[in-house]
């Protein structure tokens, strides 16, 4: 079972610290509380940035901190290198924000991944966080307020928006996922289910789901397979976008009628979940049964 | 609305583009010339033999629509092309036509690469029955497989599936097989489909039809399929704006009347799925990234521009939710590209939720913009506007 669960102990490095989003979010996640223990800099042209040391490497970093888990910061094209670093420093769980990493490194990357038993957040999520504690990742404060919703989300703004609406609402979250947008990825909704299913803290789940791709199905599925019988909501964008074009006849025979809102709402409802088609209903919705 | 979906294909080549890029790589296509604009067509620009007229859009069902047609004569040549040049057909407008040596006596075939986001693979299709769409073969008449994404994993794979056809289909399917496969690695494809691969009885073998669907995150190293986008960059409008701007804007209703100016690809899609719910009329999809500001108006002049190109647009709501950016500094670079576009004379209404909202404030308030933190309330304010307008 993949697990998810981190803690203020936890010990993380930033890779690509010295660039500008490495800068502000190791200081944004470090004032979160999280254990932000080393950046890597290959030019170390200076010794510390926000009070954390540099190093020029992975294994140097790890080597000195006994650090578990690591953020990448870096180039999309930069990625997969970056991982392999990480991986082969012994490093245990990834978490890439980084956009645009191309579909074939990212293959290699799930390859790598899943051979060594390392749990990989991302590519282009705003990472994960169990609010109140700890964060891994760009998640916003305003949204993050612990309570007993688990939430898993593809879409990035579109989740911050929820978590908002619904810690105004009073429903906090207690285990957040950004699996990210890109098709082949470390982590789908599918993979955690069993997770969710064990925690004690999580007593409801939300998945912020969009049209494309097959996830929502197989999350449905994986629902049933789990016999998951804690309440589930989904909220799904793309109600009313026009279909695109399908991914020659090839793709329509693996995906079949896969992907579009109305194959996503119906698996998910089979399965027993309430499904939304607007963050005002989605927060209706949660709050009846969980408040 | 194609760019935004995670799932969606990239860039889905022209069919003589897709044929331009196999033959590079050792791949046999029939003899064609490409026709883009009305001209006089004399023969010994022609490929020899009878011919096939293929209006070139990235998108299938090309036959179905009639844009693919044999041609016996000149004259056969000149009307087709008069006919299928400048027809939509399913949504794309057809830009070009490839002029192509027709094929005959040779036994239809099918080949398939495919990038399987679920499984983590390379997914191998073949038939020996090709020349109509593979979903409408019978599950007998095909055979797949799926390896991992590397070098030789994938020709392995082929061999495999090639190796369940016999005489010269089989070795036809291996030999086409085991190139695409190379392409297939080397060019970061997310599919390439042979279909029909004509076979002759001696095992000789031409790509008949190719669908070549690239992935627009590799373009910065891949080259030569960027020079094949850059160099039609109106038969890729998506791929352009990506490689110049480095976000999304797609025109979901060119008769829309409320311009949109967001960030977040998800809260982008919901916003248009709510406001259409709620009986108003989205002109544009937006990504815009405000990350990728950087401190200049370029992006959003930009898009402000677009928007003002739609003829029906009445109003302009910003919706951004800010995690990280400074939304007064975002103010201020939002009021000045306002200020760049006078042409875009419609009332704006921003809901920003976020740091820095008091120093917003005060910015929008002496440009004019009404604020709102609530995004139901600023949906209100807009659908005013919408109402008052309609009524001058």
């Amino acid at each position: 079972m993949i697990n998810p669960r981190i803690d203020r102990n936890t010990r993380v490095i930033v890779q690509g610290i010295s660039g500008r989003a490495g800068k502000l979010h190791s200081r944004l996640m470090k004032e979160y509380g999280t254990n932000i223990v080393g950046g890597i800099s290959p030019k170390m042209e200076v010794k510390e940035i926000n009070g954390i040391p540099l190093f020029p490497d992975c294994a140097a970093a790890v080597k000195a901190t006994a650090a578990s888990a690591c953020v990448s910061l870096v180039g999309a094209m930069q990625l997969l290198g970056a991982m392999q670093e990480a991986v082969a420093a012994g490093i245990r769980y990834i978490v890439t924000p980084t956009e645009g990493m191309p579909v074939h490194d990212a293959l290699k990357a799930q390859h790598l991944v899943r051979e060594k038993g390392v749990i990989w957040i991302g590519a282009s999520t705003p990472g994960m966080a169990i609010p109140g504690i700890v964060k891994l990742g760009f998640l916003p404060d305003d949204s993050l307020q612990p309570g007993a919703l688990g939430l898993m989300s593809k879409s990035g703004t579109l989740s911050y928006e929820a978590g908002y609406r619904l810690a105004q609402a009073g429903v906090g979250t207690s285990v957040w996922i950004g699996v990210g947008g890109d098709p082949v990825k470390g982590t789908r909704y599918a993979d955690l289910v069993p997770f969710y299913a064990a925690d004690e803290q999580t007593r409801a789940l939300l998945i912020i789901g969009e049209i494309g791709g097959r996830e929502e199905e197989d999350f449905a599925a994986a629902l049933n397979a789990h016999r998951f019988t804690k309440p589930v909501f989904a909220l799904i964008a793309g109600r009313t976008a026009p279909e695109g074009v399908a991914m020659g006849h090839a793709g329509a025979l693996i995906h079949g009628s896969h992907g579009t809102y109305a194959a996503k709402r119906a698996a998910l409802e089979a399965a027993g979940a309430a499904v939304f088609g607007s963050l005002n209903e989605m927060v209706q919705g949660v709050c009846a049964r969980l408040r | 609305m194609r760019r935004p979906l995670s799932f969606e294909p990239d860039m889905y080549l022209l069919e003589h583009d897709a044929k331009q890029l196999l033959a590079r790589h050792g791949i046999a296509v029939p003899d064609g010339r490409l026709i883009e604009r009305d001209e006089t067509i004399y023969r010994p620009a022609l490929p020899a033999g009878q011919w096939v007229v293929k209006g070139q859009i990235a998108s299938g069902g090309r036959g179905k629509a009639g844009i693919i047609r044999k041609a016996y004569t000149l004259q056969d040549i000149t009307d087709h092309v008069d006919a299928i040049l400048g027809a939509i057909v399913n949504g794309h407008q057809v830009q070009s036509v490839r002029i192509e040596q027709q094929v005959i006596g040779y036994d239809e075939a099918y080949v398939g690469l495919l990038l399987d986001a679920t499984a983590g693979s390379v997914r191998v299709i073949m038939s020996a029955r090709g020349g109509v769409e593979v979903e409408a073969l019978p599950p007998e008449d095909i055979r797949s497989a799926s390896a991992a994404p590397d070098a030789a994993a994938l020709a392995a794979c082929v061999r495999r599936v090639a190796a369940q056809f016999a005489g010269s289909v089989g070795s036809a399917l291996r030999e086409a097989g085991e190139k695409l496969a190379r392409v297939f690695l080397e060019r970061e494809a997310l599919l390439i489909e042979i279909n029909p691969l004509f076979v002759r009885p001696d095992g000789q073998w031409l790509a008949g039809d190719a669908k070549f669907v690239t992935d627009d995150n590799a373009l910065e190293r891949q080259p030569e399929i960027r020079e094949l986008l850059e160099r039609r960059a109106a038969a890729y409008p998506e791929a352009a704006l990506k490689l110049d701007h480095g976000f999304d804007f797609v025109v979901v209703d060119p008769q829309g009347e409320l311009g949109l100016l967001t960030t977040g690809a998800g809260l982008s899609m919901m916003l248009i799925d709510e406001l259409r719910a709620a009986g108003l009329k989205p002109y544009n999809f937006l990504d815009i990234r405000t990350g990728g500001l950087r401190g200049e108006t370029t992006r959003l002049v930009s898009v402000l521009s677009w928007i003002a190109a739609g003829p029906c647009v009445r109003a302009v709501l910003v919706n951004i939710f800010a995690g990280i950016t400074d939304l007064g500094e975002f103010s201020k670079l939002l009021v000045s590209a306002l200020q760049q576009v006078p042409r875009l004379r419609v009332p704006v209404v921003a809901r920003l939720v976020g740091n820095g909202l008091p120093a917003a404030r005060d910015v929008l308030a002496q440009a004019g913009v009404t604020l709102y933190t609530d995004l139901d309330e600023a949906v209100a304010e807009v659908r005013k506007h919408l109402k008052t307008n309609a009524q001058d």
